[in-house]
């Protein structure tokens, strides 16, 4: 089908089986075949043609409402959309715009920022990276102090970012930044859009233990901006962030990582003649079996959804069990691939039988988003109710 | 019954367990254990009044119709007050029981207990003994609450046959288990038996092994549950300590174990209700049983640490709940078990094609 015909007025009009084919024929169609399953994470130049034939569709922004050019799908039709596309093995674009400052802006912007960039980022014109973590400010987000001066008309912004996904990608950035240091660290903290080609902004690649240089350390000195690149009220920029962890959070906790990694421990100890060893297939059942579970934990919380509920801190139970199981997964990858696992290249050069690259891959799902431990933190105190 | 209903039941079914299985406290529970038979008839006639066994009996037999969802939310509501009657044994008896059996069972008046394993963890070995002469010879094993039952329905080579309890020829040994019950181990010597049925027995041992997980996730609940309560409570070093970080850590780890139980039951009970006695519900069955006994061990387990030497003690409740697990973890099949019956039932290749 020609891509018009994906652009309907109204995709919750249709059934749930009829949504799920839709996308199912979208990505079949029209996703490009050599970046499915990417071993990592792709860079623009890489990710552009199926970021710009999304944008032609009008599928880039799943969650927007259609007045701002999202496809305005509801929480039952968001959980298809994302579960074909895991599926799929569809590749991941640089989306932080679409997925993050979007609806930011979209709650929080005043008339003209979501006139501006709103769509710029649905036309591919503005790539966007993330500038929250610092140094010093990783689980303890809150003590940031990557500091924003007002002079005149103009923010002063000073001090240094890392972990920026990314980010040499990236045309603008968003940023918290410090605007007041005399309260409660959280509440002198504000939301800030700088363009990544303005004077003072030095990036810095990193490579991450799987030699992928996918994210940056991202400096700031004296870099000036329009007091209007502010979002919101000045202070209020934790507040705003912290609104915005919604229920998109149950992604972080979909099966469909875990499902990849256990069908690549099959492929390999197929490859290993492991499957008929007895020790191995109870260790394989078992995963199994844990997968299976994860998925009817999921499912408990998605339908939550569907039938309008909002979810609790306890969907930090599923990013907590999915990035555990997928770590599991590899390790027992590793631990069947013998020598081999030791390679630094796929095993006979089959870009499926990777099991360092994703086991080295599984070792950043329990930091990223909210490390496993400061999960069970707020688990700790928010669903157990432990002092 | 539509969706709405059957939850409306389900709610019904949870307050009306709350009447008989008090889960805050537990005297009764004390008072009964380690004596024979190790609970009590008034209390299984109430129940029986309830409808408890008729659950997910058809409705043309006499039963209420509900299946395995519903049962499944009354297990674990007994689960969490250690309800000694022998509920789930009784219920697989009566889907092997005749029409004219059944009035007289589902009343209380008499009951009946399955006797179908002759060996341990007899789920994928038992063997039905032979009938000569309308009679049996031979031993049956692990008979929860045996000594409590006026007969016994017998996995034969014929079919299910009856057995009066109080037979000359049939020699009940009884071995106490550590939750305060036991097992019966029947010997039959030229035993009369009728016939009653030839229902397979696969499907009620699958229906009361998913009751067991059932059950094993409300001893999980209630351990976590009065786990928490310590913790908030009980001060050391100047604060509570369910302050601390390392206890914390851990109860959510166990909390997580609790989720996946209870997500795993409840999709057990969906696939066996929407395609009894297919493979796949065989397989969500054994999925499971292995899930919920593994949980029940570890979080009973935990519950005892952490509440250090007190939970140590007899006298403290919180080990009923780890006595119970030790029970329940290995009846109907433990983990290990049940996760050769998952591979068995559920093979890679059907996975990759679902």
């Amino acid at each position: 089908m020609s891509i018009e015909r994906y652009q309907l007025d109204d995709f919750n009009a249709l059934g749930d089986p009829e949504f799920r084919l839709l996308v199912r024929y979208f990505l079949r169609e029209h996703h490009p075949v050599d970046i499915i399953n990417p071993p990592k994470r792709l860079h623009w130049d890489e990710a552009e043609p199926w970021y710009m034939t999304l944008a032609e569709a009008g599928w880039l922004a799943p969650a927007w409402p259609r007045e701002h050019g999202g496809m305005g799908l509801s929480a039952a039709k968001q959980l298809i959309y994302m579960d074909e596309f895991e599926r799929f093995g569809a590749a991941r674009t640089p989306d932080h715009g679409i997925m993050l400052l979007g609806p930011l802006l979209i709650r929080y912007g005043s008339e003209a920022q979501r006139a501006h960039f709103l769509p710029r980022i649905l036309s591919g014109e503005h790539i966007w990276c993330q500038g929250y973590s610092e140094p010093n400010a990783g689980s303890d987000l809150a003590s940031l102090r990557t500091e924003a001066v007002l002079d005149g008309d103009e923010w002063v912004v000073n001090g240094q970012k890392i972990w920026t996904t990314l980010a040499g990608d990236a045309d603008w950035i968003f940023m918290l930044v410090r605007t007041d240091k005399s309260g409660k660290k959280q509440e002198g903290i504000s939301f800030l859009l700088v363009p990544m080609d303005a004077p003072g902004v030095t990036v810095r690649p990193i490579d991450n233990l799987d030699l992928q240089d996918e994210f940056s350390e991202v400096f700031f000195d004296d870099v000036r901006v329009p007091k209007d690149n502010l979002v919101g009220e000045v202070n209020k920029g934790w507040t705003m962030a912290k609104a915005l962890l919604g229920f998109e959070r149950i992604f972080l906790g979909s099966p469909r990582q875990a499902a990849h990694a256990l069908s690549r421990l099959r492929l390999l100890a197929g490859h290993v003649g492991m499957l008929d060893d007895p020790c191995f297939f109870d260790r394989y059942t078992q995963l199994r079996l844990d997968l299976a579970d994860h998925e009817a934990l999921f499912e408990e919380s998605a339908d939550r959804l569907r039938r309008g509920e909002t979810l609790g801190a306890d969907v930090s139970f599923l990013k907590l069990n999915q990035t555990s199981l997928f770590q599991r997964i590899t390790e027992l990858m590793l631990e069947i691939a013998g020598e081999d696992g030791g390679l630094l290249e796929p095993i006979e050069g089959n870009r499926d039988l990777n099991p360092m690259g994703l086991f080295l891959t599984a070792r950043a799902a329990t930091i990223y988003g909210g490390a496993s431990e400061v999960q069970r933190n707020i688990i700790a105190k928010a669903v157990l109710e432990l002092p | 019954m539509s969706a709405h209903d059957i939850s409306e039941a389900i709610s019904m079914i949870r307050e009306s367990a709350a009447g008989i299985a008090v889960r805050h406290d537990l005297g009764r529970i004390r008072k009964l254990r380690y004596s024979v038979p190790g609970f009590d008839r008034t209390t299984w006639r109430n129940m029986c009044e309830m409808g408890w066994l008729a659950l997910s009996l058809p409705e043309e037999k006499g039963g209420v119709g509900l299946g395995m969802t519903a049962s499944c939310a009354l297990m674990e509501e007994l689960g969490r007050a250690l309800v000694p009657e022998p509920v789930i044994g009784a219920t697989l008896a009566i889907q092997t029981l005749g029409d004219d059996q059944l009035p007289d069972v589902l009343s209380g008046e008499k009951m009946i207990l399955p006797a179908w394993q002759t060996t341990r963890s007899g789920m994928s070995t038992s063997d039905p003994i032979p009938v000569e002469n309308g009679t049996v010879n031979g031993v049956m094993r692990y008979v929860p609450m045996a000594a409590g039952a006026d007969a016994f329905v017998v996995a034969t080579a014929n079919g299910w046959g009856l057995v009066d309890a109080h037979s000359p020829t049939l020699a009940l040994d009884v071995a106490q288990t550590q939750d305060g019950g036991h097992y019966g181990t029947l010997t039959f010597s030229g035993t009369p038996v009728s016939i009653v049925s030839d229902t397979a027995l696969a499907g009620p041992v699958a229906q009361a092994t998913l009751a067991t997980a059932a059950y094993l996730l409300g001893v999980i609940d209630e351990a976590i549950e009065r786990t928490l309560d310590y913790l908030r409570t009980r001060v050391q070093f100047g604060k509570p300590i369910g302050s601390f970080q390392s206890l914390q850590h851990r109860m959510v780890d166990l909390s997580l174990e609790a989720a996946l139980t209870r997500a795993s039951v409840a999709d057990a009970a969906r696939i066996w209700d929407g395609s009894p006695g297919s493979s796949k519900a065989y397989a969500a069955v054994s999925r499971a049983k292995a899930r919920a006994s593994t949980t029940a061990m570890l979080v009973t387990r935990q519950a005892i640490q952490m509440h250090g030497g007190i939970g140590y003690t007899d006298e403290h409740d919180i080990g009923l709940y780890l006595r119970k697990a030790m029970v329940m973890a290995p009846a109907y099949g433990d983990a290990a078990l049940h996760r050769k019956r998952f591979a068995q039932y559920m093979p890679d290749h059907a996975e990759a094609a679902a």
